[in-house]
């Protein structure tokens, strides 16, 4: 019996040994991998020194070092030259320390002689070697450092769209690798600079608007828009719904606000479902919350001054109007208005200086209407960017070049991005990163870039974290 | 695994012990009377009863080596078993109506699971290693079970006694999964000890253990380790580990029986999300994947008192009260594949039911030569939760206690020697519904020439879940709600069985030949409706009604060593859908077969059984739109499948050694095709696929019986 079991227990022993070693799970010892973070990086005019930044795969086990060799064009070490770096290179070598523990490095760069008009003067950066235990260095491994505003050659970005509620609207310029941030509660109507007076609303809030038969706003009341209030809002499920919001194209003829007439009796009242608030609540992982509470309703009517917009605003119910005059300025596609801190605010960076617009917006579903959505991606078409998609199946991102662009392609609709970069998840599934298509954007200046997404959500899940790569294509 | 290292010791040990033991024991061959539980006044035998019970007996359940309910109900016509891969559960489908419609009790009580009393039942968290039968009535029982007895009931009956003064049945059972298995992470794993022992002539008391370790499918997919984003991480069937222990103390008195039963359940599910997040560093262009499992713990307690006896001479009363919980906990977290880290764990109540629960009658009230009364009454306070991660509700979570407190009688009349009728009346009060009143009507009429006529008439209702009452999901683009005034559906029955048996003058056939036909019909049936389609808006409202008929005829044959028993069902369902703008009512039918043969070779002590179901096409309607524009319905259909399974059980040593090899789902069904367009309609609409099994798998059995 004792014999049995004992026999029994090598026998189990052996089976066990075996099974363990055919476990598909094994851990494999990762590699400390270090690159650059973007591949280039340029001098504004009046910029002196510049962190150039260094990321790893992991967190360093230990300490170590990072040796980087440069090669110059035009361009030559020394406090008398034209460049220095702190640490202070040794015999072409400048050697950043790691810390146990960490995920990033970096080193200054500081410029001490403008490049002569004409003339390219820049570094080019190479990791020669990563003193850690298994350490290598892997991507982005060279960087180019222009001494004056040049275009990106390409790198990283996570617009910071602010989580799940996604209360910021983000816009991106991809040559100055930059992103501006803006509130999506700042403002509510887009005054026009170019040669139309038209007005648009913030698709963002899930804002809708109906033209009135009325011209004296003061006359306008609550009970007499009533029947109204039911059907000017987004997300109806109306298919005629479209008409109180802007159309979703981004063509400035297709505002649900009439194109403003010199003649003042022509423009009409317009009631207007202010929206929502930025949601507040958390969701669960993964999902979003993008709309609170109701931002309530307003009346408003736009004149023309001369060059100039009048915007007459009152509160549903009041008898009294107030106005805001607002001037054009040729330097922005839109002057941009809050009803409620009731002045002009800033809101889109110039218009040459942004192509993409990360934000909360309201398409259409055709047969359904209007319908929100969250991580949007616009493209500036109005500073005349546009971009189109492809499919990895066609070609994979990493293979296109520059010789595989069709011009002919490119979509001067501002949804060419939209959400074609996510897969729309459904009852029971959640939204998740398309990794199959990736896009190619052509800026107002003519560069082209083709871009990938590489996150909908962060680590942990939670939606709001978006994050791409792109690369000039040159 | 400590636990399967045990039980491998431990048949070896048996293997042991049954060398050592070459004691003889008189095998008792007591041929008994088919006799049923459910519905009676009392225990009496299948021909006595008024209602139509369908009986598996222990032998079924052996001979196919079902651990749980699922593993048995699938050979059962009209009941179609509806795995769920991604929650793990397998839920039942009768007469086209989901487990809702269905109760599911032991010994008489509704058995508690996290989602209801009694329905809702996940089959696979009932192990039958310590029933005796099971009973299954079909049709609305709402005045011997109350609500949500719409399409059937089914009663689990459990062994209370033995002739044995002692008696230990431990077995081991290890199956593949499909074509996967392995000692440890793969297939099915299965131990079990039953212990049963008669203390005196008046106390007896048994207990039960069963560990059932499912290690999950994979099948396409690829585990938990996997990390590419390609929807192949995880288990096409989740891994499931169960653990069941039971206890039976039971006192037999001259005129008082009482038994305490409890029951420990416990279940562990592990769900890999599929999904995988690179997390692509584009610097470094290295990726660190993770992913959002969540891992689901549920937990069963069961305690049940039942008194019974006699009053006087004819009068006998039953009670019992049962106190039941199913809890279920959720982990959740987030998982980096390539170092095996979890983070961001949170752990909470998923949801759960807990309560207490009565139901007493007094039996033979009034009991002349014809006529006989019961009485009876059934109340239960159930306090219910459900987690926000269960349901899209306007709270973070529900809690709600709901109370029932019903009354009802019937009366069993003699008409004649012949006829025989039983009307029964219930009332049915809660705390969150209006009154609702069951009915019934059963009737038996015995004919000169042998054959048995019963009608069966009863009505049900179904209470709205908590989906129906509380759903809250609104936001910009949606605006869909439950509906807390919803009433619950009214479901009725009618069935028709005619009964004969042949047999032979020498005894050495007999056939069992019954012929049935029913129409079942719910009312007020919930579905989401259009409320406002400006906005647009939905609401849960008492709007549909469905319908369904059918007719079966099962045959039953023996014939010396033999049984073979063949039955087939054609059925019609028709939905009422009010809540659509169109819809098609026309009754959609469909067909299914099932056939049983079972062989004794006397002389090797084997039994070879083989039981098959064919589940024909079955039919759907779905809406499209044709050249024009106009709405147009398509019949969708579902492929029609065969279930086989195959076993043979030998038993050595005078029955003290059973050896059971088999074979389950020989015809390797996994999916079907779902196609839900004709040929020629404008769009072609997806073909997709209902998961049904996880093909062709083999088990071994090995059981070991100590009577003395």
């Amino acid at each position: 019996m004792k014999i049995t079991i004992k026999l029994t227990s090598v026998f189990l022993l052996f089976i066990l040994v075996s099974a363990c070693s055919s476990d598909d799970g094994t851990v494999m010892q990762e590699d400390f991998v270090v690159a650059f973070e973007n591949p280039s990086m340029s001098f504004g005019a009046t910029e002196a020194e510049k962190d150039i930044n260094l990321v790893f795969s992991t967190a360093a086990t230990e300490s170590g070092s990072i040796d980087i060799s440069f090669t110059g064009t035009n361009a030559v070490y020394g406090d008398t030259e034209d460049f220095v770096t702190v640490p202070a290179a040794v015999n072409g070598v400048v050697t950043v320390e790691v810390a146990s523990g960490a995920e990033n490095a970096s080193f200054v760069f500081k410029k001490l002689k403008d490049a002569v008009e004409g003339t390219e003067k820049s570094i080019s950066f190479e990791i020669s070697s990563v003193n850690l235990m298994g350490g290598m260095s892997n991507g982005t491994t060279a960087t180019q450092v222009a001494f004056e505003e040049t275009a990106a050659l390409g790198g990283n970005l996570a617009p910071e769209v602010g989580g799940p509620n996604q209360p910021n609207q983000v816009y991106v310029d991809l040559s100055a690798q930059n992103q501006t941030s803006i509130n999506r509660e700042a403002w509510d109507l887009a005054f026009y600079n170019g040669d139309e007076f038209r007005v648009a609303i913030n698709g963002s809030l899930y804002m809708a608007v109906a033209e009135l038969d009325e011209t004296n706003i003061d006359a306008v009341t609550a009970e007499q828009v009533a029947d109204l209030q039911s059907s000017v809002a987004v997300g109806t499920f109306d298919a005629a719904n479209t008409v109180y919001v802007d159309m979703p194209n981004g063509d400035i003829n297709g505002t649900a606000i009439q194109e403003i007439s010199a003649t003042d009796t022509e423009n009409k009242v317009y009631l207007v479902n202010m929206g929502s608030e930025i949601g507040t609540t958390e969701p669960e992982a993964g999902s979003v919350s993008t709309s609170g509470d109701s931002r309530g309703w307003m009346k408003i009517r736009v004149l023309r001054n001369d060059t100039d917009y009048t915007l007459q605003y009152a509160g549903l119910d009041d008898t009294k109007h107030k106005e805001i005059s607002i001037s054009k300025d040729a330097g922005f596609n839109f002057q941009f208005v809050s009803l409620v801190s009731e002045g002009v605010v800033s809101v889109e960076p110039e218009k040459e200086k942004w192509d993409l617009n990360f934000t909360v917006f309201t398409n259409e579903i055709e047969g359904f209407g209007s319908y929100g959505y969250s991580d949007f991606v616009t493209t500036n078409t109005m500073g005349n960017v546009s971009a189109y998609m492809i499919n990895t199946e066609t070609i994979s991102y990493g293979d296109f070049t520059i010789s595989d662009i069709d011009e002919a392609t490119f979509d001067a609709d501002q949804r060419a991005i939209g959400s074609n970069w996510r897969n729309g998840g459904g009852p029971g599934t959640l939204p998740s990163l398309k990794e199959d298509v990736f896009f190619v954007v052509k800026d107002g200046n003519g560069n082209i870039y083709k871009l990938k997404f590489t996150a909908l959500v962060n680590e942990s899940g939670v939606r709001g974290y978006p994050s791409f790569e792109y690369a000039l294509l040159q | 695994m400590s636990v399967r290292i045990l039980s491998l010791v431990f048949s070896v040990v048996l293997l042991y012990s049954v060398n050592a033991q070459e004691k003889r024991d008189s095998t008792r061959t007591t041929e008994l009377e088919e006799v049923v539980v459910t519905g009676q006044y009392n225990e009496q035998s299948v021909d006595r009863s008024v209602f139509q019970v369908k009986v598996i007996p222990r032998a079924v359940i052996d001979n196919l080596a079902a651990n749980n309910l699922a593993d048995v109900l699938n050979q059962t016509l009209n009941i179609n078993i509806v795995p769920n891969a991604s929650t793990g559960k397998s839920g039942v489908q009768l007469f086209g109506l989901d487990s809702q419609y269905f109760k599911i009790l032991i010994d008489n009580v509704p058995l508690i699971n996290d989602e209801g009393l009694g329905n809702n039942t996940d089959l696979t968290q009932l192990n039958l290693d310590d029933v005796e039968q099971v009973e299954i009535v079909e049709g609305s029982m709402g005045v011997q079970y109350g609500s949500n007895a719409v399409s059937g009931i089914i009663n689990i009956i459990t062994k209370k006694s033995s002739i044995h003064k002692w008696q230990v049945t431990p077995y081991v059972q290890e199956e593949t999964i499909g074509n996967e298995y392995g000692l440890f992470d793969e297939g099915r794993h299965i131990q079990s000890l039953k212990i049963g022992h008669n203390i005196s002539d008046k106390w007896y008391v048994n207990g039960t253990y069963t560990r059932n370790d499912f290690a999950g499918h994979l099948g396409e997919s690829k585990g938990q380790f996997y990390e590419l984003n390609d929807g192949k991480r995880g288990y096409e069937w989740l891994p499931k580990l169960q653990n069941n222990a039971k206890a039976l103390l039971r006192y037999t008195g001259g005129k008082f029986k009482a038994f305490y039963r409890f029951e420990y359940f416990d279940e562990e599910v592990s769900r890999y999300d599929s999904l995988v997040r690179t997390n692509l560093n584009s610097a470094t262009q290295t990726t660190n994947p993770t992913a959002s499992d969540e891992i689901f713990n549920s937990q069963r307690f069961n305690h049940h008192l039942n008194l019974s006896g006699k009053l006087n001479r004819t009068v006998n009363y039953d009670a019992s009260f049962s106190y039941q919980q199913q809890k279920r906990d959720v982990e959740t977290y987030n998982y980096r594949i390539r170092t095996k880290e979890k983070f961001d764990k949170e752990g909470f109540e998923y949801e759960s039911r807990k309560g207490f629960y009565s139901r007493g009658t007094l039996n033979n009230l009034f009991t002349n030569d014809w006529s006989s009364y019961q009485l009876g009454y059934e109340l239960s306070i159930i306090d219910g939760y459900s987690s926000s991660l269960a349901g899209d509700f306007e709270t973070n979570n529900i809690k709600r206690r709901l109370e029932s407190y019903d009354v009802f009688a019937s009366a069993e009349y003699a008409l004649n020697k012949r006829l025989s009728v039983r009307p029964g009346v219930r009332a049915l009060f809660s705390s969150k519904f209006n009154p609702q009143a069951a009915l019934s009507l059963s009737s038996r009429y015995l004919f000169e020439n042998g054959y048995q006529l019963r009608a069966v008439l009863g009505t049900s209702p179904r209470s709205p879940n908590y989906d129906e009452l509380f759903t809250y999901f609104v936001d910009i683009n949606h605006d869909l709600r439950g509906n807390e005034s919803l009433d619950p559906e009214r479901g009725y029955s009618a069935f028709l069985h005619l009964k004969k048996e042949f047999w032979a003058e020498d005894s050495q056939w007999s056939l069992k030949s019954k012929l049935s036909t029913w129409f079942l019909s719910v009312d007020d049936r919930i579905e989401l409706t259009i409320v406002n389609t400006n906005p647009l808006a939905f609401q849960y409202n008492n709007i549909d009604s469905y319908k369904t008929w059918g007719l079966s005829l099962t045959n039953a044959l023996s014939y010396n060593n033999v049984q073979l028993s063949g039955g087939v069902s054609f059925s019609g369902q028709s939905k009422t859908l009010e809540s659509q703008m169109e819809f098609n009512d026309d009754y959609l039918y469909s067909l299914q077969l099932n056939g049983n043969l079972s062989y004794k070779f006397p002389k090797w002590n084997t039994v070879f059984s083989a039981y098959y179901k064919y589940t024909g096409k079955q039919y759907q309607f779905f809406q499209d739109q044709n050249e024009d524009g106009d709405v147009i319905f398509i019949k969708g259909e579902q492929d029609q499948y065969s279930w086989l399974d195959a076993t043979l059980k030998k038993s050595f040593y005078n029955n003290k050694l059973q050896v059971t090899l088999g074979a389950r789902n020989l015809m390797n069904v996994t999916r079907v095709n779902t196609i839900s367009a004709g040929g020629g309609a404008v769009h072609s609409n997806p073909t997709s696929s209902a998961l049904l099994g996880y093909g062709r798998s083999y088990f071994l059995k090995l059981l070991y019986n100590l009577n003395i």
